[in-house]
Order: C-alpha cells, then structure tokens, then sequence
C-alpha cells in the first residue's frame, strides 16, 4: 500500500498554536477518511473477493484493470466485495480509495483452470513418411480466455486411418507448447487430437504419397509411333501417388529430343509417341528417373 | 535470397520514423527462437507495428477514444482494450504513461508462421487521474506476454497480458 497524502493543505498557514490544533484536526480527519488497503498479492481470475478497507467516513473507490473501471462510493471500515465479474480479465489491477487522501494497492489475476485450447496443425497436407514434417501447436487458455501460464501438459493424440495410433506429449511454457512430428508410412486422413484434462480440440491433415519409387516404363511398338506406359506409380512405400501427378517422357531420336508431360489416370501413366529410327525413352516423375527404353520405328 | 537470422536484434527507435514523433522504443531480441527462426523483415515488422501499438494504446488510455485501436490491435487484445476504453469514458478516469522502452523478446514463433509469442518488459511512468485530479502516479517496470499474428500488411496484437515480474 502507497503512504496517504498528508492532510498539509488545511494546516500549512497556521501559527504554532493554531498550527498544534490544526494538525490534531488533521490526524483525527486522516483517521477518519485515510483509507487502509489490505488487498491479496493474488487472486483468481472470475472469483470474487474482498478487500479490507480501514477507516471511516466514505471514499471514493476505484477498480482499474485490463479490460474494467470501477468508480463507486464506498463506506471506509469494512470489507468491500470485488464481484467475480469484475476480475475476469488477467493482469495488474490497481486500486485507489481516495478519502481525503489516496490510498493505492495492486494486486495480480491470474488464468484459472485450462478450458479451451487454440491448436494449429501444420501442414495440411504432408508426403508420407517424412521426418519432421508436422508441427503441432496448442495455446492453452481458461474459460476466460486467459492464457495460462501455469505450466501444464498437452497430450497430442495422433490417429491414422491406415496405422496404428499414437500419443505424444507436450509441457507447455508461458501458455504455449508444440511439438514436430514424423508423418507415418501409409497416405489418407490423419486426425490428430490436442487434449488437456477434458478440453479436446481436434484438427485433420491429409498424409499423401511421397516421391514415386521404382518407377518403371514399358513401350508398345505399333507401326512408326510407339505407346508407352507405367507401371502403377507408387513411393517407396506403397501408396499410389495421386491421379493427376505429372509424369514426363523424354525422346531423344535423329529429329532430336523432345518432352511429353502427361498427368497420372487411375494410377498409371501413358502417352503415345511418334518415333522416326531409332530412339531413346525415359520416364521422369518429379525428381524421380525412371527407366529407358530403346525403340525402332520405321522411317 | 531471405537472410535467416539466428541471432537478431531488432531496434526501432523512435526518432527514425518520420510518422511517429512519440513513437515508443523497441527492442526486439529473437536470439534462438523455435520452431521457426524469424528473418530480418519479419523482425522489423514486428518492433515497428508493436511499436505502434503502444502508441495507439497510450493515446487511446490517455484521450479515452477507441479510434485508432482496431489498426493495431485484433481478437482479445482489442475487444479488452475497448471494453476498458469505453469504462474510462463513462467514469471520468484516464490514464497517462510516459513510455520509456520495452525490452521485447520473441519466445515463439510458429512453424507456420501464424504466430509469435513474446515478452515485454517495459518501463513505464503510469498517471492515473479523474478528470484532471492526480490519483496515483508509479513509475516501474512492467512485465507483459503478448501474442502477435501477422495480417494483410501488418503484425497485429491479438494478446497482451500483463504478468508479475517472477513469470519470466
């Protein structure tokens, strides 16, 4: 609590008699209307409270916080109720009861228990088998949306559609926590849960295939131009990269070199070439090579 | 090519900006910030416009007008400032600060890039008054967490919140 300001203005003109009584009349008048703060250093957020106001007389009281002003008249020497409502917002508040003179005290609010949280999944869609490549991100906050800085753990509850679940923990510091993730080896929808106590938010990101693997021309002669063809386009593990996934063939013959980009249909690639001589084929997915193959059409 | 900076410091003055003439001072440290390092736009970006914030919030405390909030600050922040705003106005009190620095230091930065969390230690000569009658007066340093996330063209404040002194 901050020292009143002195009852000096009514005595300072008094002689040493006068002076003597009036400064009598200005304690008795300090006691009665000087305030005396007893507020708690802490207090939760949305609870209401007390705060102990010494004295006599009435005062003004002021309540001044983040997001509230509170101005009202007050009478000195008793309890004075701070409504939960009023303290729902965390941070420094101050009071001031001003009498004949001002009395402050601060006091701090702090988060109550965790009951939303804001979680970021990142990215939305993610090449399978990957190491590091999901980041997962939880801001914890009470009802009041506080940020609660009390540290507590988030478990992140990994569930892939084609896999096996997993749980992975994080300790949040100063109200936030994340952790980085490996994606898993099969592509499809994977839901990944943020759960503190009974507070659960849940994003979903789609796993899809990563670079294709093994990829695998065959060529078809058919008069002087020639059908080439993959084999069903996967990665390394298994998952069929998307239709549309751009495959390119590139010729090299007598007329020169040329490149045909064809997308993926129903897991395959094919483009039909003319060739005149002989010539050279390769196939390319991304930065995936592929095969080559050597045809001879008629000129 | 972006320069990645693992060690930054960030310092905005308030005397190199021409629109600013009470502009507070800044000083941003983002040495080993994780997930995501910050680059050097990306920091400046951030002193400048919390920077700003300040201004618009002081002047907002000070004038109790709401006006210029809502071009730095969004979501809580921004909903708590005006609330208390808009209580100053229909009480008589305001508040006046002299702004002599923050010490900002970025603790988190999202891997997306969606959010940066930070903490502030600001030293500030805080006037409460109603009306024109002087009800208290302190001059400490103060201890803020604040939540920024980037818009179209500018880092908002969507979180400030202040703290005691032992939380970080």
């Amino acid at each position: 609590m901050k020292a009143s300001t002195p009852c000096y203005s009514l005595c300072k003109d008094g002689t040493r008699l006068a002076w003597s009584c009036l400064l009598a009349i200005c304690v008795l008048a300090a006691q009665a209307n000087a305030a005396d703060l007893r507020v708690p250093a802490i207090v939760d957020a949305d609870r209401a409270f007390s705060i102990s106001l010494d004295g006599a007389g009435e005062a003004t009281f002021y309540l001044i916080g983040p997001d509230h002003v509170v101005k009202r008249t007050v009478t000195l020497g008793g309890a004075l109720q701070i409504q939960s409502s009023d303290v729902r917002a965390v941070g420094r508040y101050q009071v001031i009861v001003c009498g004949s003179s001002c009395s402050s005290a601060t006091f701090d609010v702090r988060a109550t228990q965790p009951a939303h949280i804001s979680f970021f999944l990142h990215p939305s869609r993610v090449p399978v088998s990957t190491p590091g490549s999901i980041d997962a991100t939880a801001f914890v906050f009470d009802q009041n949306f506080n940020l609660v800085l009390i540290p507590s753990t988030v478990a992140f509850q990994v569930h892939p559609t084609n896999g096996t679940s997993f749980t992975r923990q994080g300790s949040t510091r100063l109200g936030v926590t994340w952790i980085r993730m490996d994606s898993t080896t099969k592509e499809g929808r994977v839901q990944v849960t943020a759960a503190l106590r009974n507070v659960q938010e849940a994003r979903v990101i789609q796993q899809v295939a990563s670079e294709a693997c093994g990829l695998h021309i065959k060529a078809l002669p058919n008069g002087d131009s020639v059908t080439l063809e993959t084999d069903p386009v996967r990665d390394c593990s298994g998952n069929a990269l998307p239709d549309g996934t751009v495959v390119s063939f590139t010729k090299v013959d007598h007329a020169g070199k040329s490149t045909v980009d064809t997308p993926i249909k129903k897991g395959i690639a094919r483009v039909r070439l003319s060739v005149h001589g002989s010539a050279q084929i390769s196939v390319a997915c991304g930065v995936v090579l592929g095969n080559e193959v050597t045809v001879n059409g008629k000129l | 090519m972006k320069r990645l900076l693992t060690t930054a410091s960030f310092m905005l003055a308030g005397s190199i900006l021409t629109l600013a003439q009470s502009l507070p001072q800044v000083h941003l440290d983002a040495d080993g910030l994780k997930p995501r390092s910050i680059e050097e736009l990306t920091g400046a970006s951030i002193a400048s416009n919390y920077a700003l914030a300040w201004r618009d919030l002081e002047a907002a405390l000070e004038s109790s007008q709401a006006g210029g909030i809502g071009d730095e600050f969004v979501g809580t922040a921004k909903d708590r400032l005006v609330q208390r705003i808009t209580e100053q106005k229909r009480t008589g009190v305001h508040v006046r600060i002299a702004d002599r620095g923050h010490q900002v230091k970025a603790v988190f930065y999202s891997s997306d890039g969606t959010a940066m969390q930070l903490t502030d230690q600001a030293q500030l000569e805080i006037q409460i008054l109603d009306g024109n009658k002087l009800l208290d007066t302190e001059n400490v340093t103060h201890h803020y967490i604040v939540l920024m996330t980037p818009g179209a063209d500018r880092w908002y404040v969507r979180d400030l919140e202040e703290v005691p002194t032992n939380v970080f």
